[in-house]
């Protein structure tokens, strides 16, 4: 990791705080990532993140761990459940986590989505997981789970595995009593049925339609063809990722972050072994630096054409999704060659990758960066030229930075905007400081621009892989370090010692110290983090999984309203987002 | 029906007119009973539903596209409302919540209608034991083939819809709901695991992975 990477820390943080509330106390505790970490009061924890927002403009993430089971706390305040909130400044580049430590028998802590807007989904969600109650939220049900689910899934007394819990059955009677709950009522989000002679119509569009990419749901409450107002349902597509983790080892855990973002294969590896990696503290050889960036990158292209072609498709164009496609699998082709699989490589580990590149890999490489720019050439006459697309989407769906950061929107739907943020030139992981690259950035941020980020975005990763292939360093795929997986073998022959700790590391998986660690970077879709801790285990005691897709969703009802039907569904498409993205 | 080439200059013996009127005969007629001629009818035209849960989705829709293409199969048209499709694919992962979504979509198709379920999600779980997801999609729903993968290639995809294909050519379904037997007859579900067994165990040479 180099030098760069560290985050740049607010040193008059403390003292500022200190100084705005004299009567609150400020307990810090150190992180592996850096990140000043404070654990603030719950009796003033709105006025404090109001304090900050004027120099985090963006809540990051808001989640929460059940601490009940964990035995390394050293330092930390007796709490059973702990409220997290990290805030990220873009403009400045650096972050603070606040934590707030809850009792059992009184887990209240007052909402903050009036400070931070986008805080509303989250609250729900660690409602919803932990049965933590926001005080003041507008309307706290269960986001992720089926309404008539009992329990908070992620506590730590709740069942993991499916076949702890009784058979799955589906009768008439459940099939009504499911159907039942899933039903729209317009009262519970205080929607009127009818205004003055109006009367609405609530639309139900998905959870399964043709052009809401997956299992999406939002109901729309129109006048005419208007849409008034926009309730986006999400949950159904939970599969409990961050339970999961609690129960795989660090290293089988790896397969599962693949399916987060499934059309960004081992881009999702990245954020989840180098914040392992981190912990561990394993320095990953340049080599295998420079072979995850290539191959991050060429997800990232991949990610973009299945965008570009739905993309068109979605606005009417019904031919350009064959030639991005086409592309897809031509690329698909080398990254078969280099990992063995498709859409989910798993390809990363801990400490570098799973293999070296194949005798030959240049030659598959150099004749896909030589073929693209042409193609990408008729895509833009095909495609963005075309004034029926661009009258689709131009000025629909607009919104502007400061909207952006308030609804924590990253990535090229916040670039779309002119906000120049790239995690990658401006905060560089993993060896991107060592690329020359130019972020791309346009001003509208409507549906259109935010196709254009993407299409430039395709050049400047064409450049990347290109340096790549130019500047391949010699040496080792992975880094010699007890910690890595599988862990070195050679020497296990020689003596007793290396034998028993391969056995264990195979066995039963790598023993990660104990600590708190995330790591974010800039994934096809925005800010991508892993929030790992540790509590000294072959697995991890809890595993958060920040995405981009899920703030950019909660945003849809802002940017719709107003609009008609036909300009949700361009708006939709250019928000870019995969399901498994947003409820993992 | 036969075939023959010849070059353009020479010169083609006649056929005589008996063999003339068979091979007009050949080339026109096809004698076969309803029965078989609607099941052969049913076999080539498979509307799918418009239909995805997640990752296996994209690979699904990969095979529509251009290098894999379905419509080869007879089974492009891809329908998005469940009342003019006869085949359901369960591409990806079962979830709790979506599963009386499925259930009902399912009630909508109309008959004759078969299901594939596609990837290891769909077929058992998976890699996800987990309480929000349904171990397997055959908890509520009959399934004709299981295709295996996470997720299948789309050239698995497509074998999975000629087997199903297959099936459907077989099946024997009442003509009326006046004439005769009122029951469907399905052939019997083969593994493919049982049936290659032998031929997979002869591979020994596996090719290396250290160059393309």
């Amino acid at each position: 990791m180099s030098a760069a990477a560290v985050p740049t820390v607010d040193a008059d943080i403390e003292t500022a705080l200190l100084e705005a509330f004299p009567g609150s106390s400020f307990v810090f505790q150190a992180t592996i990532d850096q990140i000043p970490t404070y654990w603030i009061s719950r009796s003033d924890s709105k006025e404090i993140l109001a304090f900050l927002k004027n120099k985090y403009e963006m809540l990051f993430d808001l989640s929460a761990i059940d601490e009940r089971m964990r035995t390394h706390r050293e330092g930390q305040p007796a709490s059973d459940f702990t409220v997290i909130y990290h805030l990220m400044s873009l403009t400045h580049r650096r972050d603070i986590r606040l934590k707030i430590a809850l009792a059992e028998a009184d887990l209240n802590v007052a909402s903050i989505h009036q400070v931070y807007p986008n805080a509303n989904w989250y609250e729900r969600e660690v409602w919803d997981m932990f049965g933590v109650t926001f005080t003041g939220h507008p309307n706290l049900f269960r986001i992720l789970l089926p309404p008539t689910w009992e329990g908070h899934a992620l506590r730590k007394d709740h069942p993991a595995r499916a076949t702890e819990m009784p058979p799955f059955r589906m009768d008439d009677a459940r099939q009504d009593t499911e159907q039942e709950a899933l039903r729209f009522k317009p009262e519970q989000w205080g929607m009127k049925r009818k205004h003055g002679k109006t009367e609405f119509m609530f639309l139900n569009l998905g959870p399964n339609h043709p052009s809401v990419h997956g299992v999406f749901r939002i109901v729309l409450q129109l006048d005419g063809e208007l849409i008034v107002d926009a309730v986006p349902e999400i949950g159904y597509h939970h599969r409990g990722a961050e339970k999961m983790a609690e129960r795989q080892t660090w290293h089988s855990y790896i397969p599962y972050t693949d399916r987060i973002d499934y059309v960004g294969g081992v881009m999702n590896n990245l954020p989840y072994v180098m914040g392992v990696e981190k912990m561990a503290g394993i320095t990953v050889p340049d080599r295998a630096k420079v072979i995850r960036i290539m191959m991050a990158e060429l997800f990232r292209i991949s990610s973009h054409l299945v965008f570009y072609g739905t993309f068109a498709q979605d606005v009417g164009q019904m031919s350009p999704v064959f030639y991005m496609f086409s592309d897809r699998e031509r690329l698909f082709r080398i990254v078969e060659a280099i990992t063995g699989g498709r859409m989910h490589p798993a390809w990363f580990r801990i400490g570098g990758v799973a293999q070296d590149l194949p005798n030959g890999w240049e030659a598959m490489i150099k004749d896909f960066i030589d073929w693209m720019p042409a193609r990408l050439d008729d895509y833009e006459k095909m495609s963005m030229q075309n004034s029926i697309l661009k009258q689709r989407t131009q000025g629909i769906g607009a919104y502007n930075s400061a909207e952006a950061l308030d609804w924590g929107v990253t990535g090229p739907n916040l670039r779309a905007t002119g906000f120049d943020y790239d995690m990658r030139r401006d905060r560089p992981y993993g060896g991107y400081d060592q690329f020359d690259f130019e972020v791309p950035v346009f001003q509208n941020g409507d549906c259109y621009d935010r196709a254009q980020v993407r299409v430039a975005e395709i050049r400047e990763s064409l450049r990347i892989i290109e340096q790549c292939l130019h500047n391949m360093p010699a040496g080792p795929y992975k880094a010699d370090h007890p910690l890595t997986t599988p862990p070195p073998k050679e020497r296990t022959m020689y003596d007793i010692e290396t034998m028993i700790h391969h056995f264990l590391n195979v066995s039963w998986g790598p023993v990660i110290p104990a600590g708190e660690c995330t790591m974010t970077i800039e994934a096809t879709k925005g800010l991508n983090a892993y929030s790992l801790v540790s509590d000294g285990g072959t697995n991890s005691y809890r595993t958060r999984i920040r995405t981009p897709s899920f703030p950019h969703l909660q945003q849809i009802p802002l940017i719709s309203n107003g609009l008609m039907i036909a300009d949700l569904i361009a708006i939709i498409a250019s928000i870019d987002f995969v399901m498994a993205d947003v409820d993992r | 029906m036969e075939w023959s080439l010849s070059k353009a200059d020479e010169t083609i013996p006649l056929t005589d007119v008996d063999s003339a009127v068979d091979e007009h005969l050949k080339r026109n007629l096809v004698m076969t009973n309803l029965e078989d001629m609607l099941a052969w009818g049913r076999k080539h035209s498979i509307w799918p539903f418009n239909f995805g849960l997640s990752c296996c989705y994209v690979e699904m829709a990969t095979a529509l596209t251009s290098r894999y293409d379905a419509s080869r199969f007879g089974a492009e048209v891809i329908r998005g409302t469940p009342r003019q499709a006869d085949m359901i694919v369960i591409s990806g992962t079962c979830f709790l919540k979506m599963a009386p979504v499925v259930q009902r979509l399912y009630e909508q198709l109309l008959e004759p209608k078969w299901v594939i379920s596609m990837g290891s999600c769909a077929n058992s779980g998976g890699m996800y034991d987990i309480y929000s997801v349904v171990q397997g999609v055959d908890k509520f729903l009959p399934v004709d083939v299981y295709v295996p993968g996470c997720p299948p290639r789309p050239d698995a995809f497509l074998q999975g819809l000629m087997m199903l294909q297959d099936q459907v050519g077989k099946e024997r379904r009442p003509l009326s709901w006046t004439i005769g037997e009122q029951t469907v007859i399905k052939p019997d579900k083969n593994s493919q695991r049982d049936r290659l067994m032998e031929s997979r165990m002869q591979a020994t040479d596996l090719r290396e992975p250290d160059s393309v």
